[in-house]
Order: C-alpha cells, then structure tokens, then sequence
C-alpha cells in the first residue's frame, strides 16, 4: 500500500483523468451540469473516506459540514460583496471549526452514539441554524443567497464546460492530497489509532490531536464541497443540506467501501446518474434510494468490504492468476513461524 | 549511581481491591530491575500508573528528576518511557515495519501539510523512519517478517514486535510486562540474550515483570516484590531467592 507507484499505474489514472476532462465537451449544458455535481458528491465522498475509512468515525452529518462552506460563502459574496477567492478560504475554515467542535464530544463516544451525535448536530443545523428568522445574516432567511461564479485567472467560470473543468481540478488535488496523507505517516498513524488507542498513547500519539485532525480535515473536505456547490447551483438554499442528503451520502460511501479513496468517484457518479439512469429506462426517479438501501443491505451481508474494495481486490487476484504468479506474503508469513 | 524512576509512597484504589498500597522504591539509570509478585500483586497497576494510564490516588512518580503528575501518557512517552504489554497491544493491521515507525511518527514535528504535499523533508524523514524500523529488525533478528500485518504472527514474534516497537521510540526507561509469557524455554533463554543486548547497546534502563524466575533471576540487577499492593521485599537476586517473606508470598506457591 505504501510502496513505490507503479509508471503504469500512474499513465493508466493520467489516462482516465484526461478522459474525465474531455468527454463533457461534446455533452449539453445540463448535463455537464450534473457531471458538476458527480465531482462535488465525489468530494463529499472524499470526507466520508478520510473520517469513516481512515479512523473508522462515523457521521450522518457530511452536508451540514458542507452546508457551513456554502452558507458562509453565500453570506460573504451575496451579503457582504466580498470576492469569491476570499469567502472560499473562510467558507472552509469555518467547516473546519465546526468539524473540530463535533469532534470534541465524539472523542469520547464510537458507534451507534456518536452517529446519534451526528444525527442531532444534522437536524440542529437543519431545523434550527438554517431555518428563517434564527440567523438570517447566516442563513439568507427568505431570501436565499445568490453567490455568483468566480473567474479564475481572468476566464470565467460562468460557462458550464469550464466550471465542470474547475471542480474536477480541485477534486483530482484533494483526491492527490487525501492519497499522500494515506500513504504516509498520517495514513499509519490513523490506522494504529484504530487498532489500539491504548499503545498508541503509549508510544507518544496524541490520540485526542490525530482524531480531532480527522475530523477537521473530513468536516473542510466537506465545507470546500459546499462552497463549490453554492456556486455551482447560484443559490443557496437549506434543502440542499438537508440531513437526508447525508445520509444517502453516507450509504453509498459504505456500498462503494470507505476504506477507498476510489470509492469517491464510484459514489459521485452513482448518486447523480443513478437517477438519471432509472428515468432513462422510464421508471421513476423516486425508487433510487430505494436502490440503495437495497444495495447497502446486499452489501453488508455479502460484501462487507466494500464494492470498490472488493473489486479491486478480485482485480488483483485476476491478474495474479493471468501473469502465473504466486502471492508472496503467505510463504514469508510460512517462514516466519 | 543517579535514580532514573522513584515511586514514592503510590497507592492506587479500584473500587473495593487496594491495588497498590504506599509502594515506594527507585530504578537506577543503566540497572534492571525485576518487578516479581503473585497474580493481583499490583505490578501492571504499576506499570500502568508510570506510564500514565492510570493516575494514582496518592504518592508521586518522578522520572529524571521531574513529577510525572497530570501528564498524559503520549507525553510520559515522548520523555522516554516505553513498555510492553502483558496482553499484546500489536498494531495488527499494520505490517511489522510499520509497527516500527508509528513511534517515529509520534516524534515528527513536521505538519501534516507537509505529509499532504509530500514534501522533501516529509520524503526524507519516512525513509528515515523505515531505515531505523528496519535496522531494529534487524537488531531483533525478525527482519524476515517486516512485511507482515502485526496480528498475523505467532505470539514468540508478535512479543518480539512489540519490543521493537517500543525500543523505536528511544526509550530512557523500559518497561516489560510479562515478556516471556506464552514464550516457551528456548524463546525465553533468547529473550534473555535480547535485553542484555539492548543494554549493552542502548543503554536502557529496564522495569521487568515476568512470572519466570529463571529469566528475572538471570537478567535483573535488583529485584523488588509485591504482594497485595504492598512492597514486600527488595534486593539483588540471591538475597531475594533466600528472603523468607518472599518465599512465602511467592516462590512457595510456584513451587507447590
């Protein structure tokens, strides 16, 4: 896992990126919107992963992290004129306050109540920061907020194709980012955290600072989404962060397999097509989360690991099989006894 | 000889079991000493209370001069205290090696920034971490098994692992709980050759608590007892075979 990357590996993902880039060229305008909103889901995704995968934290509240991004960009842009490149910086610190804040209460608590906890800070933001007459300096009140595009570099992000080409680069940099901490220190460091808290303390890891880490990383992954969305849509609106957005978010990451960063994209590209797809084949829309809950129950019976996860490992096996070679491990593990 | 560890007067209570009841006694820079004592003597409450696991109901313990009083046991460790656990505390879905760096890791002070970016110090100091790892399985004799998930190991290698684990972390002070439990003759006659090794090398103080006598016997400079949270005993290896206090707690039990 922590080994040198393949040049192969590397071609094969610059490949798929390129891909990635260049096919919405020749889509419509709407569809290049949705194609906007798979790579913002994806990020929302990626936060699962860092705080789900990578600590094995569980939250039900993603979009009100990404809510935090997204109403305070709108309030800076739209209320107080300022600059979208200034707001985004804000918009995501203040995701990070909020991710740290959860995370205080959480350290003490793990599995069914700590997604209680989150559940409560979900429907908190829902049903009382974001409803009218609360804040509405935060919130817009009855007016929602109508953050407009940016231009980056003097071109502008109105156009469709060059706002997809925008958050796709800032997906493929925090997927890089997130992919570097895995593989190193932080990466090993979180997963002792989780084997045992116990020696970890005792051979000199703040326990308390990695898992607080966590979920302030997690929770700004989360706020860059929001912030990235608000643009996206022109307006900023409390029903698309609702509580049961974070909880469809949080199925399909478990479907797709937290452990993976590749679960991100699998999941982005679920959410936003699945639906399309259905309505494609002529069956409503509505069955889709229908789909997923079916999915996550299939899954966790048969595939506990994760589709992604699996996946890939019935990929490697494959190509163990097809190149003649035998795995290495069980015959130094063998040796060792 | 200048005191590395004093415990002084520490009691510890859990509910109705006074698990340590006003020990006091010091560990000398460079020695070995042996911690002995029936089952629920208090030896891993102790080690427990040193390491900042368990925070004593009274008494104090200092380690080079300093109270270790209210400090965290990830701070104690970065003082220089490390141990071992009597019921194996592996990283098991960490590979050997990596089970070696996490202390490395610890001690970084670089950011995550630079771990997100991959900066070349970031770069720089992971193979640092993994060459140090690697030459203290080396040290260990387990360098074969480095690439393998800690919990995938006999328990032998897994003690060993957990040794090397600790000894990453450059420790001042060690303290072993119970390394030769579940070894058998062979495996506890070479672990006696590891810790006079590391002595020789690093210089360590160590803390021992194991139920084997030969090995207590054969490595320790000084050996204390307790029996019923109390200190009952201390002294060099034959005066403590011979005290009949101890006889009675202990070696007359072991050896009925």
């Amino acid at each position: 896992m922590s080994g040198p990357v393949s040049r192969n590996r590397r071609l094969g993902l610059a490949a798929v990126v390129a891909a990635v880039a260049l096919l919405p060229a020749l889509e419509s305008d709407f569809q290049r919107g949705l194609d906007s909103d798979a790579v913002i889901i994806a990020l929302l995704v990626l936060s699962v992963v860092v705080l789900t995968g990578f600590v094995g934290q569980i939250s039900f509240c993603q979009y009100s992290f990404a809510a935090m991004g997204a109403f305070t960009v709108g309030a800076l842009m739209d209320g107080h004129g300022w600059s979208f490149w200034l707001a985004l910086p804000v918009g995501v610190t203040v995701a990070v306050l909020a991710g740290v804040l959860v995370g205080i209460p959480a350290l003490r608590l793990s599995g069914l109540l700590l997604a209680v906890l989150t559940v409560a800070v979900a429907l908190f933001t829902d049903r009382f920061l974001l409803v009218t007459g609360t804040w509405d300096g935060f919130s817009g009140g009855a007016v929602p907020w109508h953050p407009s595009r940016p231009s980056l570099l003097g071109a502008p992000l109105t156009g469709s194709y060059a706002y997809y080409l925008f958050a796709l680069a800032i997906l493929c940099v925090a997927v890089l980012l997130v992919w570097n901490l895995r593989r190193g220190r932080a990466g090993r460091v979180l997963r002792a955290v989780r084997d045992s808290e116990l020696a970890a303390a005792t051979v000199g890891l703040d326990v308390t600072a990695w898992k607080l880490a966590a979920f302030g990383l997690s929770a700004g992954i989360a706020g860059l989404a929001g912030a990235l969305l608000a643009v996206r849509i022109g307006s900023v609106s409390p029903g698309s962060y609702d509580f049961l957005h974070s909880v469809q978010l949080t199925a399909l990451a478990t479907v797709m397999g937290v452990s993976a960063i590749a679960a991100a994209p699998a999941a982005g590209i679920a959410t936003v097509f699945g639906p399309e797809l259905l309505s494609g084949i002529a069956v409503s829309s509505t069955w889709f989360p229908l789909l997923i809950g079916t999915a996550l129950i299939l899954q966790l019976v048969l595939v506990p690991e994760g589709a992604v996860v699996r996946t890939r490992h019935d990929m490697a096996r494959l190509a163990r099989l097809v190149s003649g070679r035998r795995g290495r491990d069980p015959a130094i593990a063998e040796a060792a006894r | 000889m200048t005191v590395l560890l004093q415990i002084d007067g520490v009691s510890k209570r859990y509910g109705g079991v006074q698990a340590l009841n006003d020990v006091s006694f010091r560990v000398e820079r460079g020695r070995i000493k042996g911690l002995i004592g029936p089952n629920g003597a208090g030896k891993t409450s102790l080690f427990n209370c040193v390491c900042g696991v368990l925070r004593v109901d009274s008494g104090h313990i200092r380690y080079a001069g300093r109270d270790l009083h209210g400090l965290a046991p990830h701070r104690r460790a970065r003082l220089g205290i490390a141990r071992t656990f009597q019921t194996l505390e592996l990283f098991r879905e960490l590979t050997v090696l990596e089970n070696l760096m996490v202390p490395v890791d610890a001690a970084a002070r670089r950011g995550m920034l630079a771990d997100a970016l991959r900066l070349p110090r970031a770069r720089f100091e992971e193979n640092r971490a993994g060459e140090r790892a690697h030459a203290l399985l080396h040290f260990l004799g387990i360098a074969e098994v480095a690439g393998i998930p800690g919990g995938d190991l006999a328990i032998g290698i897994q003690r060993r692992v957990e040794l090397g684990r600790a000894l990453a972390l450059r420790p001042t002070l060690l303290l072993l709980d119970e390394p030769a439990a579940g070894l058998d003759s062979r495996e506890t006659a070479e672990l006696a050759g590891v810790l006079s090794r590391i002595r020789e090398r690093f210089g360590t103080t160590m803390l021992l608590v194991d139920h084997d006598m030969s090995l207590v016997m054969r490595v320790c400079d000084d050996i204390a007892v307790l029996d019923y949270g109390r200190l009952i005993a201390e002294g060099p290896p034959e005066r403590i075979r011979e005290d009949p206090t101890v006889v009675r707690a202990y070696l007359g039990e072991s050896a009925a």
